[in-house]
């Protein structure tokens, strides 16, 4: 977590830094500056391709939000997921849905028409799935017998489920249109976590990857598509500098 | 960067740490049969499992551990005293057999399963003597525990 939390700190002073730009402007003028109000739906693409070129995961994220005011934006995403997990000791598939929904802060001073967002956000994350243990090798450190052979299981542990809470940073650029690209990059909380009896929530959809800790890390690549609603005019005036 | 970032941070702490308990040994005391509060250590005893050439040798100790088999609801030994003495009068085998139940205990991810037992309630144990008959060595046996599912307490006694 201490590494988390040094590299998150780092990114936030990246993306300040992307917004510090020169701005040379010969004389004072007054602009419309226009802000469009909608919704922007998209898909990840991080899990998308893997979903191709690894064969022991199926993933598919859908990713939206809706701009509430100028600054903030209510944001969710809705996935799910089917892993499987071969390890020294034991394999196990996870299959499962979640749900995240939050909101997003933009921090990005946007100039003139521009509609990037920088943002800083939270989400509260539900996850339900189930686990089939596969196969396991039983531990033994005096393996006097030989004993040393992998069991295959097949029990099937179901209705588990998991909730967390998420601190988001990421950026949404438009490229095309009304096109966007965008990367997210997330820490995650358990808050409730509900183990089956002799096994335990080894993957959790949208949580990713669990050890004995409580925490969690993940990322997404999206390009989403933006519906206008409606817009709002407001007028700049342009200072010259000296 | 922050692609390299999410793979190389998630730390593969996935050894089974040594001091995580695993699958348990049945743990036995020895006692001295003229004196039964008194432990008594054994000399050269050879524990050998059913089938197999190789024993596991305990010389000067009062406690062994025995490993059980995890994959049948049966283990047996010869307890072989005095095991490899140029005077073969003094070497005795006998043959104890432990019957149990066994299951399979999650532990964690990376140390997997461990095995756990209960000794049968009927016949927790058999005592035998040797194919080539040379008298019990083993003159009595108490069951302290029948639930075999850590190392950390005795689970048989064995007065000789």
């Amino acid at each position: 977590m201490k590494y988390t939390s040094k590299y998150i700190s780092s990114i936030i002073v990246l993306l300040f830094s992307l917004t510090i730009q020169a701005q040379d402007q010969k004389k004072d003028s007054v602009v419309i500056k226009t802000d469009r109000y909608g919704f922007r739906v998209g898909v990840d693409l991080f899990k998308l391709s893997r979903s191709f070129y690894e064969k022991n995961y199926k993933g598919l994220e859908l990713v939206g939000d809706y701009r509430l005011t100028k600054r903030y934006f209510i944001a969710g995403e809705i996935g799910n997921e089917n892993k499987t997990v071969t390890d020294d000791r034991l394999s196990f598939t996870t299959k499962g849905t979640y749900f995240r929904a939050g909101f997003d802060y933009n921090l990005y001073e946007n100039w003139l028409d521009m509609e990037n967002k920088i943002y800083i956000g939270m989400r509260y994350g539900v996850s339900t799935f189930s686990q089939t243990l596969n196969s396991y090798t039983i531990y033994n450190r005096n393996d006097y017998f030989n004993e040393t052979t992998s069991i295959s299981s097949g029990e099937k542990f179901g209705g588990l489920s998991a909730q967390w809470i998420e601190v988001v940073v990421g950026m949404n650029a438009k490229v095309w249109n009304n096109f966007y690209v965008g990367f997210s990059l997330r820490a995650n909380k358990m808050m409730a976590n509900n183990k089956p009896e002799n096994f335990d929530n080894l993957y959790i959809p949208g949580f990713h990857r669990t050890y004995d800790g409580d925490f969690g890390v993940g990322f997404n690549y999206t390009v989403s598509y933006f519906f206008p609603i409606y817009k709002t005019k407001t007028t700049v005036t342009v200072k010259t500098k000296k | 960067m922050a692609l390299a970032w999410t793979l190389t941070g998630c730390e593969k702490d996935d050894i089974c740490d040594a001091a995580t308990p695993t699958t348990p040994r049945l743990i036995v005391n020895f006692y001295d049969i003229n004196n039964p509060t008194a432990l008594k250590t054994v000399t050269n005893l050879a524990i050998v499992g059913e089938g197999l050439e190789d024993g596991l040798l305990f010389n000067g100790k009062s406690t062994i551990l025995m490993p059980l088999k995890t994959t049948a609801d049966l283990t047996k030994y010869r307890f072989i005293l005095n095991f490899g003495n140029d005077d073969t009068s003094l070497v005795n085998e006998d043959n104890l057999e432990f019957r149990y139940a066994r299951s399979n205990v999650f532990i964690s991810r990376a140390c997997g399963f461990k095995t756990v037992f209960v000794l049968d309630a009927e016949n927790p144990y058999i005592l035998t003597d040797a194919a080539a008959p040379d008298e019990l060595w083993i003159k009595d046996i108490t069951l302290i525990q029948s639930l075999i599912l850590t190392e950390n307490e005795v689970h048989l006694q064995i007065y000789f």
